[in-house]
């Protein structure tokens, strides 16, 4: 359970069907001597209504994965496949409409438009892809995160953990294949950031949704069913059913 | 600190280009003005210079200061023989100047004005250039203007007719094409040139305006001419005549620099809005610099010389643009054939002073307060993320509130003053002038708290169509009330005075539509060119009215008999028309008394005469007549509507005083329908053989009248569209700060899933929005003072809404918007997701 290794066969310690694989994925910036090799082969799967952790040091190459993965940007080489669907072999105006139809997001900061509110900050995906909002399953997210009473506010008139909720609340409602979610506690009290977590892992336990999250933060991670550990490009590591303590212990070896 | 501001700005080269364009257009106006007039002032001055080089003496009457003030020469044949037997003299001539109206192809005088006929002496003295042919020599020679010649399509060696004195024909052989362009005089009104005994004989006139003399030496001549006469030398006459062409380019160029001075208010509000956004985005930056030790006052003092140098750069990169736009338009107006004698590009040091001066006073004004608002940030600024700067719901505070209720109120009710209470005429369009420049400063002040309502106003179709992008275009334009306000009023400016200018062109139109219809009640009007002025003394045949009369398509012929009289002493004008068209081709309304009363022995006066002279129905007046004073009792007054003279009496009482005259017009109305058929050809074949006398229809002075008041609304127009250019550049800059302050906002929404196309579509939306709220505001404030300017104007004035330019304006204003977002929009949509997200 514990032991290390560098890539893991696509989708070889996945609790089921896989809803994200990456295939030998590597990015570089920069060409020549001043090329600077952020993921250097990195083949892993996140099971489908699992509850997975990206972990590793400043550097690690986490957030450039997790980008990647969800489409943001671009590979230099390899395959990552969403479901069925190649997201490697996209052009923009496909990625574009994948992320729409297919991912949700959370950041970790200035994840709401100003100038619209909770209400509608949380209808954004379903009207831009032009999809139908089914009242009940709307009436039943906001209800989890705790909105019904902030949906016509502005974000300037949230705390952050609300406004984080808003977030969430907005990655629940069109019912995505996978969430990505970068840092989304890092801006947070301990407490809210303990109510987001704990809403996130009911979504997955409760409501099947598939979740990957990119953190620093051992207590977010072990909120998850796993957690996977990157270090200079690479993943080196992975632990299920983590505790803040067992993550902990696990990043100490990677530094060491 | 100058150090730090300097590396800044270096830093940002885009920044100081966007702020430096508004000003550089500005400030390009302003020089491309001197330029153009410097330009052609110098070619114009050449030209004299070189015509008047060929004299050694000229002889002048007192006080003249060149060929157009007077048309009669002065200086009598007597001391031209005199100065040519003076010792010395080699060659001296009289210059003549009269009428020599130039006949066309079509058999009718060239021109609204007959021809100028002047002598063009041969040999040495002869200052005219020729572009084509020789100079006239002997009695069936002449040569015309190269205008005239152009438009009437005469060439060399066609034979032309001139009309003289007593208005006999004469032809001639043409045997040149004359530049008389250092005649302001010949240049209007299109002239002929003859050898001097000629133009004496065409033009009837015998005495001469300037006497150019060759040899001889000035005190000789001074001696000759006596006291009163002006005797000068080639040079001082070259001075003379350039110092009355130079009071011409003045009224041009203050005419200019007028719409250069809107330009620059235009560039001013962009620089100020530019800046302001720019200090609000330095925040952090400011607050930086405050922690490390940097007073107030330096921090003002950066930002103003941050403006300094842009304002200086923006003005150098003006002064070429000068150059280019006086350069161009030079070359342009010759192209269309203005004839403008041309030299070098002239960019002289008042140019450069000018240019920068006001580039940089400019710049540096406008960034005042922005630079005040830059010493309010507080250090501590430096540790906050704040909330984007800008935003949030406006607030107007009490002041703002105060201020802008009295310029409004004050502005609104001195208009309704002007426009409705107060008597028509100048005085009331100033008072409307005052109050439409306090009615703007009060939607200055009130703009930003306008913004939310106008942008829903203007953002209600592209909300609705524009899916999520358009919502959110639609939100952004009205995000930052102030910055959005500045940057519309830029635009208002411009659409406020073009349709201002728009509706009083259409209301110009209506208005003389609404007049025609009573003073030219009639098909056709027969007039001769020299008929207007003093009235009587070229009548139109009264032979014609004979002809006129059996011409089958015709149904009435009415002559109006003029006479020039004195009437109680003063001079006045009294007249007769045809008694069965009296009252029902021409009818003056009567106020007091009726035409049944008007019999003989009686008299009518207009209102307007009637008020100015203090008369009144049932009094007597005294009327100059052959027989002597006879007195004429006034029956009643009329309106001034109808094309009458101002004393009316019946035609057998006219014939009576004054006797039997030709008529100073003819009016004819055709049969209706069919029977009409060839009524104007019919009518001209009637007047054909009257040179003089010119058939005009009523749907030709219309039209005449139409195209003159368009073409001054496009030249308006043109001259208004760079202040417009300069607002898009504003919606340009605007747009492009708020793409930089938006990169995460952007970097969320490609994210979640907006293409590149709606991006870049959002921006275009919001620009239409703000373009469109612009331009509504400036048409608003365009109709209402248009209307108000038309009635303030006269009584008589018609108020028309030309409602499809004023839709057009909005329109194009809204396109022309979109257009300014490309770039920006361009910018947005290429940032990279993953980069911006990080952004800080």
């Amino acid at each position: 359970m514990t032991s290390t290794y560098a890539s893991p066969p696509a989708g070889g310690s996945a609790l089921a069907t896989p809803a994200v694989v990456a295939t030998e994925v590597s990015k570089v910036y920069g060409t020549g001597d001043a090329a600077v090799h952020a993921l250097r082969g990195v083949s892993v799967g996140f099971a489908k209504g699992a509850f997975t952790a990206i972990m590793g040091p400043s550097g690690s190459g986490k957030s450039t994965l997790m980008h990647c993965l969800a489409g943001l940007d671009t590979v230099s080489g390899g395959k990552v496949m969403l479901g069925d669907s190649e997201v490697t072999g996209l052009n923009d105006k496909q990625l574009t409409l994948l992320r729409r139809e297919r991912i949700g997001f959370i950041f970790q900061a200035f994840n709401l438009l100003p100038t619209l509110t909770a209400e509608q900050n949380i209808l954004l995906p379903l009207e831009l892809s032009g999809r139908k909002l089914h009242q009940q399953w709307f009436d039943q997210v906001v209800e989890v995160v705790g909105l019904r009473d902030r949906l016509g506010h502005r974000p300037n008139e949230l705390s952050g953990g609300q406004q984080q909720r808003v977030a969430c609340a907005r990655a629940l409602v069109s019912q995505p294949e996978v969430i990505f979610a970068d840092e989304p506690t890092g801006n947070l009290d301990s407490r809210s950031g303990a109510e987001v977590l704990s809403f996130l892992r009911s979504s997955v336990r409760e409501m099947g949704q598939t979740i990957v999250m990119v953190t620093h933060d051992p207590v977010a991670a072990s909120y998850a069913d796993r957690v996977v550990f990157l270090r200079d490009g690479l993943i080196v590591s992975e632990l299920f059913q983590p505790t803040p303590d067992t993550v902990l212990d696990r990043l100490k070896g990677l530094e060491g | 600190m100058l150090k730090t501001t300097l590396a800044g700005l270096r830093a940002h080269k885009l920044r100081l280009l966007l702020t430096g364009l508004a000003i550089t257009l500005g400030v390009g106006f302003i020089a491309g003005t001197f330029v153009l007039t410097d330009t052609m002032e110098k070619g114009v001055d050449k030209k004299f210079a070189k015509s008047a080089d060929k004299v050694d003496v000229a002889v002048l009457p007192k006080g003249s200061s060149g060929p157009s003030d007077s048309t009669e020469g002065q200086l009598p044949a007597a001391l031209l023989e005199k100065i040519r037997a003076l010792p010395g003299v080699t060659e001296a001539q009289g210059a003549v100047r009269g009428d020599a109206p130039l006949v066309g192809k079509d058999g009718k005088v060239v021109g609204d004005m007959p021809t100028v006929g002047l002598s063009v002496p041969g040999g040495r003295l002869q200052r005219y250039e020729l572009d084509k042919g020789r100079v006239p020599a002997g009695p069936n020679e002449a040569v015309v203007d190269t205008k005239t010649a152009e438009r009437e399509g005469f060439t060399v060696g066609q034979a032309i007719t001139v009309l003289d004195g007593k208005r006999t024909p004469h032809r001639f052989t043409l045997v040149g094409i004359a530049d008389f362009g250092i005649d302001p005089d010949a240049g209007y009104r299109g002239a002929v040139g003859f050898d001097p005994a000629t133009a004496t004989r065409m033009t009837g006139s015998t005495t001469y305006e300037e006497i150019d003399v060759a040899g001889g030496g000035l005190d000789a001549v001074t001696r000759a001419a006596g006291g009163s006469y002006d005797v000068v030398t080639g040079a001082q006459l070259g001075d003379r005549l350039a110092k009355s062409a130079g009071a011409d380019m003045k009224v041009i160029r203050n005419g200019l620099l007028i719409f250069g001075l809107v330009s620059l208010v235009v560039s001013a509000l962009v620089i100020y809005n530019t800046f302001s956004i720019l200090i609000a985005q330095r925040m952090r930056e400011m607050a930086l610099l405050r922690c490390v030790g940097a007073t107030r006052r330096q921090i003002f003092g950066s930002v103003l010389t941050e403006s300094a140098v842009v304002g200086f750069v923006g003005s150098l990169t003006g002064l070429i643009a000068g150059l280019g736009l006086g350069g161009g338009a030079l070359a342009l107006f010759n192209a269309l054939g203005a004839g403008i004698p041309t030299a070098a590009v002239t960019l002289a040091p008042r140019t450069i002073v000018v240019g920068l001066l006001v580039g940089v006073v400019v710049t540096v004004v406008s960034a005042l307060l922005p630079a005040r608002a830059a010493t309010r940030i507080a250090p501590i600024a430096a540790l906050r993320t704040d909330l984007e700067p800008g935003s949030g719901r406006f607030r107007l505070g009490w002041p703002r509130t105060v201020l802008s209720a009295l310029l409004g109120l004050g502005g609104l009710g001195l208009g309704v003053f002007g426009a409705l209470v107060m008597a028509k005429g100048q005085a009331a369009m100033f008072t409307v002038a005052v109050s439409g420049g306090l009615v703007f400063l009060a939607v200055i002040t009130l703009m930003p708290a306008l913004v939310r309502p106008l942008g829903r106003l203007a953002g209600a179709i592209p909300a609705r169509l524009g899916g999520v992008p358009g919502r959110l275009a639609v939100e952004n334009a009205r995000r930052s009330p102030r910055r959005t306000a500045t940057t519309t009023i830029a635009l208002t400016i411009g659409v406020g005075l073009m349709s201002l200018f728009a509706v009083v062109a259409a209301s110009g139109k209506a208005t003389t539509d609404a007049q025609l219809d009573k003073q030219f009640p009639v098909d056709y009007q027969l007039t001769t060119q020299f008929s207007g002025g003093d009235a009587g003394d070229e009548p139109v045949p009264r032979a014609l009215t004979a002809v006129l009369r059996n011409v089958p398509q015709v149904a009435s012929v009415t002559e109006l008999r003029t006479k020039e009289t004195l009437v109680g002493g003063t001079e006045e004008r009294v007249g007769s028309v045809t008694p069965s068209s009296l009252g029902t081709v021409l009818k003056p309304e009567f106020a007091t008394g009726s035409l049944a009363d008007l019999r003989p022995g009686t008299v009518a006066v207009d209102q307007e005469t009637a008020k100015g002279r203090g008369l009144r129905a049932g009094q007597t007046v005294q009327v100059k007549t052959r027989q002597g004073n006879v007195p004429l009792k006034v029956i009643g007054t009329f309106g001034t509507d109808a094309p009458v003279t101002p004393f009316l009496v019946t035609e057998a009482d006219f014939n009576r005083y004054f006797a039997a005259r030709d008529p100073e017009m003819i009016f004819v109305n055709a049969k209706e329908g069919a029977a009409s058929k060839g009524a104007r050809t019919a009518v001209e074949n009637a007047a054909q053989p009257y040179p003089t006398v010119k058939v005009i229809s009523s749907a030709e002075l219309r039209e005449q009248f139409s195209k003159a008041i368009d073409m001054v609304l496009m030249i308006f127009g043109g001259l208004l569209g760079l202040a417009i250019i300069i607002a898009l550049f504003g919606i340009a800059n605007t747009l492009t700060l708020s793409v930089v302050e938006r990169t995460r906002e952007s970097a969320l929404l490609r994210a979640l899933g907006i293409t590149k196309r709606q991006l870049r579509r959002m921006l275009s939306v919001e620009a239409f929005v703000m373009a469109v709220m612009g331009a509504f505001t400036g048409v608003v404030l365009g109709v209402a003072f248009g209307w108000a300017a038309t009635t303030a104007m006269a009584a008589s004035a018609v108020f028309a809404l030309p409602w499809l330019q004023v839709i057009g304006f909005m329109v194009l204003a809204g396109l022309a918007g979109m257009v300014a977002a490309v770039l920006p929009a361009r910018r947005a949509a290429k940032a990279s997701i993953v980069e911006s997200l990080a952004h800080d």
